[in-house]
């Protein structure tokens, strides 16, 4: 498995001990960014690293876990209701004058978009390389739902990340 | 005897506490996620339950409403996050933000509606936990697991709010699991996520005015 090292800024204490230590010179750049295309993913960066801040990533994904039938089409029950809740949280929120329900209404909002995320995870997209994604951006770019549907943003991400199942 | 807290677990052993958990006052909360009394329910022993599937399940492979669409895009987003493509991640919210904006709005947009519509959840979870169990499927499995105690929680909070009114509110914060989704009233955030078990720096604020 092919596999680069990103560093992640957050936690990054810029104590520069990787920079040394990369024999290709790649932790070296002027926006923090490891330049991958310098990147070899030998890893010696992210042992040396004393903030844990580099990760070695791989550059392709396995096809995500198959999906039952039946458990996909309870977790989308569950999806919309969730979907429901949230929807009537946030117009309560963006309505009331009382200042604990809208705390609360915007807290449930959120709350119920992070389940129905997770989800939506479980039922089939749980990665952006999956044949699955692929499918609904294709669809999505073919009959946008209105006019105004970023189709720039859909066609883009397609180009940046490749389809994993294509060959399965 | 033993109280279990149905949102996160705690339990209450009558064997070890000075006061039977009946007699604790109304307002007693669970000392580990702050759920009411009535959130807490006596163990009973468990009982072994086969599988009946309620109805034919096949994958509804009909359209996504807007709603779904905006949360399968942001989190498509966190997974781009995740494996570090920013730029990615930055279309995929751009998506879901389009979804958001064009879910229809709901006309009966009510508190008692929020808290029915969570009460359908409670009583759907364990049907989906148990074609999640029949299909083997152990990740359709933790969300059911995580899902029903936030949702719980959040059941047991709107329906106070809807007792108490703002007063329950008043000199206290709202947090929210950033990972789970799990909502917290104090003035810090739990030490732990009760339900995930992350770090209080996971927790968002809901600020004030926002
Ligand atoms: S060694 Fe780690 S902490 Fe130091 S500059 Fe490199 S990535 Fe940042
Ligand atoms: S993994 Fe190796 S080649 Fe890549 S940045 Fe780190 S030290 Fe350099
Ligand atoms: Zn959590």
């Amino acid at each position: 498995m092919e596999l680069k090292a990103v560093r992640n800024l957050r936690l990054c204490t810029k104590d520069c001990l990787c920079l040394y230590v990369c024999p290709y010179g790649a932790t070296d750049t002027e926006d923090s960014i490891i330049d991958i295309s310098k990147c070899v993913g030998c890893g010696i960066c992210a042992q040396a690293c004393p903030s844990g801040a580099i990760s070695m990533v791989p550059t392709e994904y396995p096809p995500q876990q198959n999906k039952r039938d039946d458990v996909i089409s309870v977790l989308n029950h569950l999806a919309q209701s969730k979907s429901d809740g949230e929807v009537t949280a946030r117009q309560i929120a963006a309505s009331t004058d009382k200042t604990g329900l809208k705390r609360l209404m915007t807290a449930v909002a959120k709350s119920q978009r992070l389940m129905e995320e997770d989800i939506e995870r479980e039922g089939g997209f749980m990665l952006p390389q999956s044949g699955n994604t692929h499918e609904l951006l294709m669809e999505l770019i073919e009959n946008p739902p209105t006019s105004d549907f970023p189709k720039d943003a859909a066609e883009k991400i397609m180009e940046l990340v490749p389809n994993n199942e294509e060959n399965y | 005897m033993k109280y279990v807290c149905q949102i996160c677990g705690y339990i209450y052993d009558e064997d070890k506490e000075a006061v039977p958990f009946e007699q604790l006052p109304d307002d007693w909360k669970c000392p580990l996620c702050g759920a009411m009394k009535s959130d807490f329910k006596a163990e009973a022993p468990a009982v072994e339950k086969a599988y009946v599937p309620t109805h034919t399940e096949t994958a509804d492979l009909k359209k996504l409403s807007a709603g779904q669409l905006a949360a399968v895009c942001s989190n498509l987003a966190r997974g781009c996050e995740k494996q570090y493509k920013a730029e990615e991640s930055k279309l995929f919210n751009e998506l879901a933000n389009y979804f958001t904006a064009i879910t229809p709005a709901v006309n009966d947009a009510t508190v008692e509606k929020v808290a029915k519509l969570l009460q359908e959840d409670i009583e759907d979870y364990p049907h989906i936990r148990d074609v999640a169990d029949n299909g083997k499927d152990r990740g359709a499995a933790r969300v059911c697991v995580w899902g029903e105690k936030v949702t719980r929680m959040l059941s047991s909070l709107v329906n106070r709010y809807l007792e108490e009114g703002e007063q329950m509110l008043a000199d206290t914060d709202i947090w929210v699991c950033t990972v789970c989704g799990f909502v917290y009233i104090g003035q810090e955030p739990p030490e732990l996520c009760p339900v995930c078990k992350v770090p209080p720096y996971k927790f968002e604020k809901i600020e004030r005015g926002a």
